[in-house]
């Protein structure tokens, strides 16, 4: 049985073809990064699989834990247990952290027949959750994201990510612009979620994180396919040789791209 | 010409108390000013067609509920109900000193009568009205160097069918502090006029709030006036709802170079409301500082009027001032109307005004909905915290305290007309 | 630097001359007996009258208006000739052969050379001077290819169902008092039809010139562009200097049809008055347009000239999908006093509009932008963007923005921004560290500030704008 299975999926953005026929096949407990060039649509997949309006799924299928998530508005698939964790995660002054974190559980944990959380209980989960991802209490308080520093965001979404507990997460370069201690933050909070029950999909550039996140699987998408699988050690050679080698282009080219 | 306006004069004209040559003077210029029509710059977006004929009782006698309390506020309450004051001026702490404009004390009087229209420009309409009207209202003078620890709270409330105008006047002396709240609410069908007129002294600091609840039929036409002196600073917010007529004037005067004044207001319309409000920000002295948001939420088919402007004068220079004016417009059959203006005669100025109508923003919504919510959840959530952001903002917590769970009822409210 | 700038104001207005042409022109005076002399003059045929008479009918119930920010001494309306033409036109010239020579030196002098031979090539040009049209170039080659151009009083004979069709659909008779007046005595314009799917082949301009004294210019313009058919349209202005002040007030209307595109440009430098505010023209203009369904009009305009300016080239958007544009350029110095913006009428679905307007103002002058923003109930998906920058040079002068945005419909969206600024010190020590002089400077650091309209403008007219701004700059700061 899969956690996610993604079937030939092809889907495009205001008529411009992004994922082109992409195969993705994940199980309980399995981490797999995604890795490749500027453009490949890496961002995308996670974008399309979450329900984001304006990227039209064209083909294909995505089935997390035997839901068919393409037919979901994006609340209904994030009920289901996925979890994105957003590259530019959006600030919303006027709207708490914990206002929102705590709607959020709560409309979660309705569409699971279970009762609210009082205020309390989840005052204690997310005192913990914050001092897991070491942020102060404070922003608790404090507007969503709201003139958090680019680190702090990455931090905040790791929180959100602990508390609603997913069946699947999808990192979207959660590690951009992190200084190492960060890194270590944001990887220690991932860690600390991984079971057998729980997969990841952790998009990245850099091989960096993954000597953090350990990947039980590494793939290479390129415009809009996954191109190449390995274990973790592709992750290395990717770091060592650029993309080049593998999509065909010259070195080049592949600058341009990634310009 | 309006019949309710030529009885109005009548009785205006007939009044005689230690204002009456400042009165004198407002009904001349009301005599000489036409009747408020759509083609009436100030009155583009509103019409007052519902006045021209309406009769309304002076006072009543009416038996009035104690106003909701605030809890942790401490104020020190005013309650006048149509124009009459009915609290006591108790004990007050020393260096305030509170007074009826009915019974002000003679050697109380030639100040006083030099802050009645000192603030407050004659082109407001209405406010001449109130000028002519207003025999109620209190006088609040803080002494040099007080800092006044308690807030003061004016509460106005009209009983039905009646009309009344109120003034509130209010002197600080430098480096005075204060906190004021004029409250203004009720829903029985009414009219009201309310001025204010603040001479803010030298290096003072005034927290001013207007909570223009008047809603359902409660008429209100209001002001606020400021005038702010050397290096004193201002801090006000206005929290609207809409009635079947409710507009409101602020008049910022920076007299005295580096002065401050930040501005928010808020509204949140609903049935078919209307709020109309007209802000002007008069930068005559040079190196001032003013920061003005403005939000409103417009549901089912009521309509938002606002006006902002910033005018900047020959002299001042090294002037900086900023309008931001944002809008969410839920509904098919309500309207919006803003005018954001500029008008600058200095150089070495910055200046910026921005406005928007738009919908919810489309990537908070997807945001909250990737975490879970329903989309209407979402939007209820987004369109609150885009009028706390403001809430959040008033340096008395213990208002917005109150302030969110009215809020709360109001939005409540209009996500059911939707 | 108000030093520098007073030596600003000193400067020549170029275009300042007068011709000596000898003219036949109309006692001043206006009464339903000069709108029927105007109308012979004309030889029109009885429709044009009535139409006129009711205009001249209207305007007379109507109060001239006074909302405008400009302060400016009231219209005599009687002291001013509603014609003049010059009398070699009598006998209408066949070709440019027979046109008075001086006439074509007026032009030559003026940078605009009515000899095709010396023309730019791909520019047609229609010269009005005073009230009738002198010349229209490259008729025949626009003929070739189904585009009609000519000067509008010849549209009036030859083509009588266009212009009564389309004569005041898109600014009604009364829309506005001197829209009215204008109605009603208006003498020469131009005249452009494009028929259905066809690309003008050449630019179309007109150049406006006021020579004869206590004469009002009351142009017309009318333009069709059929389904699918694009046209680029130029205009310019200019008057001799002298101490009393001349009207212009011109009607412009545009009709574009379904997937039709008009781009309107105007370079309007009338003489702007002396440095005390003596003489020069007031130009109260009224400009239209109306898009029908996915038809997109760009009003381009830099204004330079003129003692008073109250203009507003707006749009219509009538049809879904339509696009309204307009970037606009004003610069004022002297006593001068602009008024100028648009309005953007949102009626259709998936309307969209952007207005940039960048307003100079220097000297003791007074440049306001005023724009309406209306968003119907039916404009479904609607959007506009605007931003209003003000650029101040000197203190002695005034900026201002008055936009008025009104929204019936949830789905629409309204964004406004406004700011204003003045050259600062630090980039004038950039630049002056760098080894230019000041004037070089302001001219570069002004020539940026105004880039987004300029790159709007079609070529020859950007080059032109760009030289009309330095030399309205010159000296004016140090």
């Amino acid at each position: 049985m899969s956690m996610l299975s993604i079937k030939n999926l092809h889907a495009s953005v205001e008529d411009k073809t992004i994922l082109n026929g992409l195969d993705l096949d994940i199980k309980p407990g399995e981490v797999h990064a995604i890795m490749g060039p500027n453009g490949a649509g890496k961002s995308t997949l996670g974008y399309v699989v979450s329900g984001r309006e304006g990227y039209n799924v064209e083909q294909g299928t995505a089935v997390l834990d035997g839901v068919e998530l393409l037919e979901l508005d994006a609340e209904e698939r994030a009920r289901a247990g996925l979890f994105l964790a957003f590259q530019y995660p959006v600030e919303i002054p006027g709207v708490s952290n914990m206002e929102f974190m705590k709607a959020s559980v709560d409309a979660q944990r309705e569409a699971r027949g279970e009762a609210a959380l009082s205020s309390r209980d989840f005052l204690t989960m997310a005192k913990e959750a914050c001092s897991k991802v070491q942020l102060p209490l404070a922003f608790l308080k404090r507007g969503v994201n709201e003139g958090f520093s680019g680190g702090e965001k990455k931090r905040n979404e790791i929180m959100q990510m602990l508390l609603l507990e997913p069946k699947l997460c999808i990192l979207d370069e959660s590690d951009s612009g992190l200084d190492i201690d960060a890194l270590q933050v944001v990887a220690d909070g991932v860690n600390s979620l991984r079971s057998d029950d729980r997969s990841f999909i952790v998009i990245t550039h850099y091989q960096r994180l993954l000597d953090y996140i350990k990947p039980d699987f590494v793939h290479v998408l390129s415009e809009g396919k996954i191109i190449k699988t390995g274990g973790a050690e592709l992750a290395h050679e990717l770091e060592a040789q650029g993309y080049a080698w593998l999509t065909g282009d010259s070195a080049e080219n592949t600058a341009e791209t990634s310009a | 010409m309006s019949t309710w306006l030529a009885n109005a004069v009548d009785r205006g004209g007939a009044t005689n108390d230690w204002l009456s040559p400042k009165r004198q003077q407002s009904l001349e210029l009301l005599q000489q000013s036409r009747w408020p029509t759509r083609k009436t710059e100030a009155w583009k977006y509103t019409s007052v067609n519902m006045l021209v004929d309406a009769t309304f009782a002076e006072t009543s006698d009416g038996i009035f509920d104690a106003p909701e309390l605030i809890d942790n506020l401490d104020s020190i309450d005013l309650l006048l109900v149509d124009g009459v004051l009915r609290s006591d001026i108790g004990d007050l702490p020393s260096g305030l000193s509170i007074y009826s404009i009915a019974d002000t004390p003679i050697e109380q009087r030639e100040w006083a009568a030099e802050v009645f229209t000192g603030a407050k420009p004659s082109k407001h309409y209405f406010g001449l009205v109130n000028d002519v009207l207003a025999t109620a209202g209190v006088l609040i003078d803080v002494a040099e160097g007080v800092k006044v620890d308690r807030p003061i709270r004016v509460i106005c409330r009209q009983s039905n069918g009646c009309e009344s105008h109120t003034r509130i006047l209010m002197r600080l002396g430098s480096n005075a502090e204060a906190v004021i709240i004029e409250d203004f609410a009720g829903e029985v069908k009414s009219f009201n006029t309310g001025f204010s007129e603040y001479i803010v002294g030298e290096s003072a600091t005034l927290e001013h709030y207007r909570i223009a609840m008047n809603t359902g039929e409660a008429i209100s036409i209001g002001g606020c006036h400021f005038n702010l002196n050397y290096r004193s600073a201002l801090n006000s917010t206005v929290v609207g709802l809409g009635s079947s007529l409710s507009r409101l004037d602020i008049d910022v005067n920076h007299i005295g170079e580096y002065a401050t004044a930040k501005l928010n207001a808020f509204y949140l319309l609903n049935g078919s409301e209307t709020f109309d409000l007209h802000s002007s920000i008069e930068h005559i002295a040079a190196n001032g500082t003013s920061e003005e948001n403005v939000r409103g939420i417009v549901a089912d088919s009521s309509r938002a009027v606002f006006n902002g402007r910033i005018h900047i004068h020959r002299n001042a220079q090294k002037t900086l001032a900023e309008l931001n004016n944002r809008n969410l417009l839920l509904s098919r059959n309500a309207e919006i109307y803003t005018k954001p203006e500029l008008e600058i005669y200095a150089d070495d100025v910055r200046c910026a005004h921005g406005a928007t109508i738009a919908e919810i923003d489309k990537e908070a919504l997807y945001y909250l909905q990737s975490r879970g919510m329903s989309k209407a959840q979402a939007q209820i959530m987004l369109s609150f915290g885009f009028i706390n952001e403001l809430v959040d903002q008033m340096p008395n917590q213990n208002l917005a305290a109150w302030l969110r769970p009215h809020l709360r009822r109001r939005f409540a409210e209009m996500e059911s007309t939707q | 630097m108000t030093e520098q700038i007073d030596q600003a104001l000193e400067r020549e207005y170029e275009a300042g001359f007068v011709s000596d042409i000898e003219s036949e022109t109309f006692a001043p005076g206006l009464d339903e007996d000069v709108i029927r002399r105007i109308s012979a003059m004309k030889s029109e045929p009885d429709w044009m009258l009535e139409w006129r008479l009711k205009a001249f009918k209207t305007w007379q119930q109507m109060e001239e208006p006074e909302w405008a920010h400009v302060d400016y001494q009231k219209i005599d309306f009687q002291a001013i000739s509603y014609y003049s033409a010059p009398k070699s036109m009598a006998d209408k010239p066949k070709s440019l052969d027979e046109v008075d020579p001086e006439l074509l030196a007026t032009y030559e002098k003026l940078g605009i050379p009515l000899l095709e031979q010396q023309m730019l090539a791909g520019v047609a040009v229609d010269a009005v001077f005073d009230s009738v049209s002198v010349v229209t170039t490259f008729r025949e080659k626009l003929w070739e290819a189904g585009v009609i151009f000519c000067p509008i009083s010849e549209a009036v004979q030859e083509y009588p169902e266009l212009v009564k069709k389309y004569l005041g659909s898109v600014v009604p008779q009364r829309d506005n008092y001197f829209a009215a007046l204008n109605c009603a005595v208006f003498t020469d314009g131009s005249f452009v039809y494009i028929p259905k799917g066809t690309r003008c082949p050449m630019e179309l301009s007109t150049y406006f010139r006021i020579n004869e004294q206590n004469t009002g210019q009351f142009e017309r313009t009318l333009i069709i562009a059929d389904e699918g058919s694009h046209v680029s349209y130029l205009e310019g202005c200019t008057a001799p200097q002298r101490d009393e002040n001349q009207l212009h007030a011109a009607v412009v209307e545009l009709v574009a049809l379904d997937d039709a595109e008009i781009k309107y440009s105007t370079v309007q430098n009338w003489y702007p008055g002396d440095e005390n505010g003596k003489g020069g023209i007031y130009n109260f203009v009224t400009k239209r347009a109306v898009c029908h369904t996915n038809a997109k009009v760009s009003w381009t305009q830099v204004e330079t000239g003129s003692a008073v300016t109250w203009k507003y080239p707006s749009c219509i958007l009538r049809g879904d999908n339509s696009i309204g544009e307009f970037y606009s350029v004003a610069l004022t110095r002297g006593m001068q006093q602009a008024d100028t913006g648009t309005k953007m009428i949102h009626m259709g679905k998936n309307t969209r509009s952007t207005i940039i307007s960048k307003g100079i103002s220097a000297g003791r002058s007074n440049n306001s932008y005023r724009g309406l923003v209306r968003m119907g109930p039916r404009a479904d998906g609607a959007r506009n963007f605007t931003q209003c920058d003000s650029l101040l040079i000197g203190d002695q002068c005034g900026a201002h923005t008055f936009p008025y945005v009104e929204t019936k419909n949830p789905t629409a969206i309204v964004e406004h921004e406004a700011t204003t600024s003045k050259v600062s010190d630090d980039q004038m020590f950039l630049c002056q560290q760098r080894g230019l002089d000041a004037e070089k400077a302001v001219s570069m650091i002004v020539n940026g500030f105004c880039k987004e309209v300029f790159k709007e403008l079609p070529m020859e007219f950007a080059v032109e704008a760009g030289k009309l701004l330095e030399i309205s700059l010159e000296g004016s700061v140090g």
